[in-house]
């Protein structure tokens, strides 16, 4: 029967399809590990950097001006830095962050501001130029593994850009990456930078962290601080220190969201990947279950024929 | 004539590149050059894009082209952060070169006194450095 032959064929083309899908499962799953490794080291860094921001707080007499912290007197142009992927199949990923950088772009036009786009990743570039866009900055090509070296392009960019007086404030949008089966949209403020942030005014961990960490704990603290302070050697002077420290801040955080970028798409992927191939898992065992009916009939029809015969001839 | 040594560490935003005791840790700041023995007095200082050299006990070097950054010393341990940091053999040249060249395109290009152009001013400025430490191998 032509019908079963046909049905043989679909469950190949379908066992074909759940083998590509279950292999893009298992690449995704492989770069989401390195994603999450990337994530971790990171971190001593930025806490290191933090330590040394501290120090240079205690080490200034007055604090400088740092262009960087300071609010704009007027808002007019508002840069929108959208952190999408190179490429699609990862479920909502990509759309997600679009929809939420379009809407804070209404937002911002019913204020009377112009957004100012900053879009990273092919995809997202595509589709807001496609809406006929002007995009400020695309930057693309890396986001499968992101360098510190493509944050520190874009975060340079976004600094000139404030500094210059292009744009008055920059937010960014991007997946937090929770787990590989959940990520949420996060918006951020990227500048100004955040007083309490920057300069860590907040104090929490401030007094901890001023022997500089993984250095033999807890000794040095008999020294008062201002007996410390008047040791140190500050090369250029702390002011100084703190505007050139400022920026470095704006490119981890663009980093640390394109990390987490990365491993919410990696993780993205493979879970449509994983339910594409649970779907042809059960589209396997339809097919399956419809092959063996007709074939059943099929033999049921040649018993009653054999049968039918036979009465036939003994009859 | 051996010297103390003492703990150094390099870190850059993409992971640990050296944890390990040096006799002496030379580097940039914008001064000029510094070196580091044990014992130095509590520091933080900038660093420029230049190479850095860490001298461990029985006269090896290592070298890596490293980036701007910033190093601390206290307590007799030093602490190297740096954006990035390239053994020399990691380096390419023609690439450092088309980087070199279109930061220079870039730089003409953008408006005198703007933080555009002292971006790309660091860029170059980088590139140099680390086609200096190509070469000087």
């Amino acid at each position: 029967m032509a019908s079963s032959s046909s049905l043989s064929e679909r469950i190949d083309s379908v066992k074909n399809v759940k083998q590509i899908t279950r292999a893009m499962e298992m690449v995704a799953a492989a770069r989401l590990r390195r994603a999450e490794q990337r994530i971790e080291a990171l971190r001593p860094y930025a806490d290191a950097l933090r330590r040394m921001t501290r120090r240079a707080v205690e080490g200034a007499q007055s604090l400088p001006d740092i262009p960087l912290l300071e609010e704009h007197d007027s808002i007019d142009r508002v840069g929108l830095l959208l952190v999408t992927g190179d490429r699609g199949l990862a479920g909502a990923f990509n759309s997600q962050i679009i929809r939420a950088g379009e809407r804070r772009a209404r937002e911002l036009r019913r204020e009377g501001q112009e957004p100012a786009w900053y879009v990273i990743g092919a995809k997202g570039a595509a589709s807001l130029g496609f809406r006929g866009y002007d995009l400020d900055g695309v930057y693309s090509g890396f986001t499968d593994r992101p360098a510190y070296a493509n944050a520190r392009e874009v975060g340079q960019d976004i600094v000139s850009a404030y500094t210059d007086e292009n744009i008055d404030r920059a937010e960014m949008f991007y997946n937090g990456y929770i787990s590989p089966m959940s990520q949420v949209v996060r918006h951020e403020t990227l500048l100004p930078l955040q007083q309490a942030e920057f300069l860590g005014t907040d104090g929490e961990e401030g007094d901890e962290s001023e022997e500089g960490g993984e250095g033999t704990g807890g000794q040095g603290s008999e020294e008062g601080p201002d007996h410390s302070r008047a040791l140190w050697i500050y090369e250029p002077e702390p002011g100084e220190i703190l505007r050139q420290l400022a920026p470095d801040y704006v490119e981890i955080s663009i980093y640390r969201a394109m990390l987490e970028s990365t491993a919410s798409e990696h993780g993205a992927r493979m879970t449509a990947m994983r339910s594409a191939s649970e779907n042809a898992d059960e589209m396997i065992d339809d097919l399956t279950m419809q092959a063996n009916r007709e074939r059943q009939a099929q033999i049921t029809q040649e018993i009653m024929e054999v049968v039918s015969g036979a009465e036939a001839t003994t009859g | 004539m051996a010297r103390t040594p003492f703990p150094v560490e390099v870190l850059t935003p993409e992971g640990k590149v050296f944890d390990d005791e040096v006799e002496m840790l030379s580097t940039r700041t914008g001064e000029g050059s510094l070196g580091v023995l044990a014992n130095h007095a509590p520091l933080l200082a900038i660093l420029e894009p230049t190479e850095l050299r860490l001298h461990r006990e029985g006269g090896e070097v290592e070298t890596f082209a490293q980036a701007e950054g910033y190093l601390q010393v206290v307590e007799n341990s030093a602490l190297v952060l740096v954006e990035e940091a390239h053994r020399p053999d990691e380096l390419d040249r023609s690439d450092l070169e088309s980087r070199l060249e279109e930061a220079r395109n870039s730089l003409e290009g953008a408006e005198e006194g703007s933080e555009e152009r002292r971006g790309y001013e660091r860029d170059v400025k980088r590139y140099e450095a680390f086609l200096e430490v190509e070469g000087s191998d």
